[in-house]
């Protein structure tokens, strides 16, 4: 988020995961304008047969977490929608610098325990920082594919040749086919 | 002239289709220079489009031959006036951001070989075959000169992959 933006905002990290059906944006965000809040960053989709939003939100101080969760008790009135509602610190709201290489990493094979959090772990052990991160079980029921795709910056330095190297044993421990690409944008 | 500022939207300048250059005078040099200026100000900056630096001229600059993606396929630094592309190939998909559209990337399909023809500072007509991010860079500076934005290209949301039931 950009922090000149927030100054004299009250901000609140909102979710919503929902059966899905056409209107839980509108009946949502129609909440969030009617009482003046910004929707200051966002990321929807839909996940399996749910639709799940997450809202990071803000309002002119003074502005009050109960005063939301009126507006949201009345949604659920209305529409069935649960609201979880948290309000945000100021150092939440600090994005942290991303100057290392961003790189999308798949990963996919025959579905197993542990593909998500063996790649994480050794991902996390050496300082890589997950921005993104989806994944999907495809394939039959016979032959189950797993599917993780994320996307993570690099620690200053860390190259992606090195990145592809590093998980090299659980690409062979868990015979699973594990690529890195470089995507970080090109400024123009 | 030093380095000018960048515009950045919802300055109205960048959604307009830039006018044709008439007569490649003095003038015209200044902003090419201008332009050159910019760029090399501008944090990486391969390419500045004379609408981003407020004039609705199709005048702009490019040059990858610095940047790691375009440092070993490039034509060095070039000026163009009144571009145009006449021939493409290729699609490729490129994470692009933009100084006029600050704190924001997209993914974005563009041709990976392009033939652009233009005039140069001198006024005199050339025809390049430009490849790669070159390629790239020359697209997206072109688009300036038509009002476009990348905003305008984004093909993909970054989570929509793999999204789909059924495929038409």
């Amino acid at each position: 988020m950009n922090s000149e933006h927030s100054d004299g905002l009250a901000h609140f990290a909102v979710t919503i995961i929902s059966k899905d059906r056409p209107g839980i944006v509108a009946d949502t965000t129609e909440v969030l304008y009617r009482l003046g809040c910004n929707i200051a960053d966002s990321s929807c989709t839909m996940l399996g047969g749910d639709f799940a939003m997450i809202l990071i939100i803000s309002h002119e101080k003074p502005f009050t977490k109960a005063r939301l969760s009126d507006e949201f008790r009345a949604l659920h009135e209305r529409t069935g929608l649960v609201v979880h509602l948290r309000s945000l610190h100021e150092d939440e709201l600090i994005k942290q610098p991303d100057d290392g290489e961003l790189c999308l990493i798949s990963v996919y094979g025959s579905d197993q325990p542990g593909i998500v959090y063996r790649v994480t772990r050794l991902l996390a052990d050496k300082s890589v920082n997950i921005t993104d991160l989806n994944t999907r079980l495809i394939g039959t029921k016979e032959e189950p594919v797993y599917v993780l795709m994320l996307e993570a910056i690099l620690p200053a330095g860390m190259t992606v040749a090195a990145t592809s190297e590093m998980l090299e044993p659980i690409r062979r421990e868990l015979n699973v086919e594990i690529g890195v690409r470089a995507i970080t944008p090109v400024s123009l | 002239m030093p380095a000018q500022k960048i515009l950045t939207f919802p300055h109205p300048i960048l959604k307009k289709r830039a006018h044709r250059v008439e007569r490649l005078d003095e003038s015209i040099r200044g902003l090419i220079e201008d332009l050159i200026d910019t760029m090399r100000e501008g944090p990486g900056s391969v390419g500045v489009a004379a609408p981003q630096i407020g004039v609705s001229l199709a005048v702009c600059v490019i040059d990858v031959s610095g940047s790691r993606h375009g440092k070993d396929n490039n034509h060095g630094l070039l000026a163009m006036v009144n571009p145009e592309i006449v021939a493409r190939e290729g699609a490729a998909v490129m994470r692009e951001g933009c100084m006029s559209v600050p704190d924001y990337t997209g993914d974005v399909e563009r041709a990976t070989g392009i033939t652009v023809s233009y005039l140069d500072e001198a006024g005199v007509e050339r025809r390049i075959d430009a490849s790669g991010f070159e390629a790239v860079a020359i697209q997206h500076e072109l688009d300036h000169l038509d009002g476009i934005l990348f905003l305008d290209r984004i093909v993909s949301l970054k989570t929509g992959l793999f999204r789909r039931k059924s495929y038409k």
